[in-house]
């Protein structure tokens, strides 16, 4: 009986050690990891006298917490513009991607077209030649459209990403749905294009859904087309309004910037996070699988 | 007898063409052409004023490589990137092994520990660049209370963004921080697509550690870690907003990387040939990791 009594609690104090051991080692990539947004958040709602003392511990409150650089942003910038500029390009960007991307996904995984692959990959490889190579042209092709210092300058830019990254997310998704549901729909007399908008469309939610997701945080990730492009205050979105508008010469107002870059930052980390693995298999899935 | 058009495999090869139209003709239109595009800018004298540009031939290419500062840029896109590349390497490399053991809040961590990747970059480096304040730094304030440093104004207090090479140093730091959790999230997946039947059979077989690590782990998540790396390196190569935003190049040329001297002579000089032969100065670099990505999709295909 001693014995029985004893091999759990070895079993159990090893599982402890174990646990402390993994805690240890992570704690420096905890601290790496969430300190600057920690930071950032408490520097968005500390008085400003409290920003500037060196000789007290500035990882709490010596000053009541404010809600003022809020008000700032909201009463004194165009932050309300950029967030209504940024919601616009991202329901454009994401309409736009829909429309090309799920057709061209499913055909790419359905219809064993010949080239179907090469013209896979080449979709893919279009994700692959990346914004710095292509943001010059770019800056030409859109003072032809006349659309420069406006943000549907990016609505027309930002697609050259989203497609090819959604085109292989839905390439993917289209072929795990099985196909007899497909053939079932049509042996019932819809055409294959009735087959692909009444039976595959509707299992095909989860999918759509993630490929709008990417298309509002990939879209949230650039910074060099807006810069390029856009210079013009009331049209820039969140990222480069925050980034370029809120310091005059060599003054920063800290307090207004992180509050301003955070309030739209933390929802994208967040939805982001949740996709997270998605985003990884859509681009890695190859080697994995 | 149908004729060829009316076949059924005929309707299905045209309802599937018309079908990628779209996006073929989408990424054609805006990333095929204006590739081929910007190759004709390069061999252009094209400004962002005037709409007609003659041909120059190679002249911008040559006035790139005459230019020191080409070569400070170049000089420090390698460094920048091989630096930023290998710390991302080992400290993925840990916090993918410490995340692919079971314990308690494995999924709070994962997600905590993934957040400088997930969030928008530009709205990060903010928080850097306060953090990296020359008066007022949050890690200057931590290193001085621990007696590393002495107080402001000494002399070895350091100047983040103001020194050259601590500056260099910075922006790389802020780019492995951005980077490390992809790093650890691509291998972790590689890491557990390992099946645990493999290295168990290893280990009965008398393989110790090392060995099971070498031999069976290593190549197994080799093309993951290739795949991952040269990810990294695209997303490196081609991000200006660090040190645009954090530096801009300064101070004196120390942080200037091909990105940001291509921005500041197409876009900010208005140079549009000019600008577009330095960008294309980083295809060369970007080749090795997109011939390294087509390779593995290939083998999955066939």
């Amino acid at each position: 009986m001693a014995t029985a009594v004893a091999v759990p609690r070895t079993h159990r104090s090893k599982e402890i050690r174990r646990h402390t051991l993994i805690y240890l080692g992570l704690i420096p990539f905890l601290i790496l990891a969430v300190f600057p947004i920690f930071w950032m958040a408490i520097t968005a709602i500390k008085q400003e006298p409290d920003l500037y003392r060196m000789d007290i511990v500035p990882f709490w409150f010596h000053l009541p917490p404010t809600w003022k650089n809020f008000d700032f942003l909201f009463h004194r910038t165009f932050y309300a513009d950029w967030i209504v500029n940024t919601m616009a390009i991202s329901f454009w960007v994401s309409a736009i991607t829909l429309l090309t991307a799920v057709p061209a996904g499913y055909a790419l995984a359905r219809l064993r077209l010949p080239f179907g692959e090469n013209l896979g990959i080449g979709i893919f490889v279009t994700y692959l030649v990346p914004a710095i190579i292509l943001f010059i042209p770019l800056a030409r092709v859109v003072s032809t459209l006349e659309l420069q210092d406006s943000w549907w300058s990016l609505v027309v830019v930002y697609p050259t990403f989203t497609i090819p990254f959604c085109t292989w997310l839905l390439m993917g998704f289209f072929k795990t749905v099985p196909f007899e549901i497909e053939e079932a729909a049509m042996v019932d007399g819809c055409g294959q294009l009735g087959a692909l908008c009444r039976v595959v469309l509707p299992v095909s939610v989860p999918g759509i859904i993630t490929s709008v997701i990417f298309s509002f945080t990939l879209s949230m990730q650039d910074f060099l087309y807006s810069l390029a492009f856009v210079s013009i205050s009331e049209q820039k979105p969140v990222p480069l309004g925050v980034a370029t508008e809120l310091i005059r010469g060599d003054v920063y107002f800290w307090g207004s910037l992180m509050a301003g870059a955070l309030l739209v930052g933390v929802p994208v980390a967040i939805v982001y996070n949740l996709f997270l693995d998605k985003f990884i298999s859509g681009i890695t899935g190859a080697a994995i699988k | 007898m149908l004729p060829w058009w009316r076949t059924p495999t005929a309707r299905r090869y045209l309802f599937g063409y018309t079908l990628l139209a779209p996006a073929v003709l989408y990424v054609t239109l805006l990333v095929g052409l204006p590739f081929l595009f910007s190759l004709y800018l390069a061999m252009s004298d094209a400004t962002v004023g005037a709409p007609v540009a003659e041909f120059v031939g190679v002249e911008n290419f040559r006035a790139a490589l005459e230019s020191p500062t080409f070569y400070v840029a170049l000089r420090n896109t390698l460094v920048f990137t091989v630096g930023a590349g290998i710390m991302k390497g080992l400290l993925g490399t840990m916090l993918a092994f410490l995340l692919l053991q079971p314990f308690k809040g494995r999924k709070v961590v994962r997600a905590l520990v993934v957040i400088p990747f997930t969030i928008p970059i530009a709205v990060s480096v903010l928080g850097w660049k306060w953090m990296f304040d020359s008066q007022f730094s949050v890690i200057n304030w931590a290193l001085s209370r621990l007696g590393l440093i002495g107080a402001w104004g000494s002399p070895d207090w350091p100047v983040w963004l103001g020194q050259p090479h601590l500056a260099l140093a910075s922006v790389m730091f802020v780019n492995v921080w951005r980077g490390f959790p992809f790093s650890a999230i691509v291998l972790l997946a590689g890491l557990t697509s390992v099946p645990p039947e493999v290295i168990d059979a290893a280990r009965v077989d008398g393989a110790t550690f090392m060995q099971r690590f070498r031999i069976v782990i290593v190549p197994m998540i080799a093309p993951i870690l290739f795949i991952g790396t040269a990810f990294d390196t695209v997303f490196t190569l081609s991000d200006l907003s660090i040190v645009y935003l954090l530096t801009n190049g300064g101070p004196d040329g120390a942080t200037e990387i091909l990105p940001t001297l291509a921005y500041n002579i197409g876009i900010r000089a208005g140079a549009l040939g000019r600008g577009a032969a330095v960008s294309l100065f980083l295809f060369p670099l970007l080749l090795p990791a997109i011939i390294v990505l087509l390779r593995t999709l290939r083998r999955r295909q066939y």
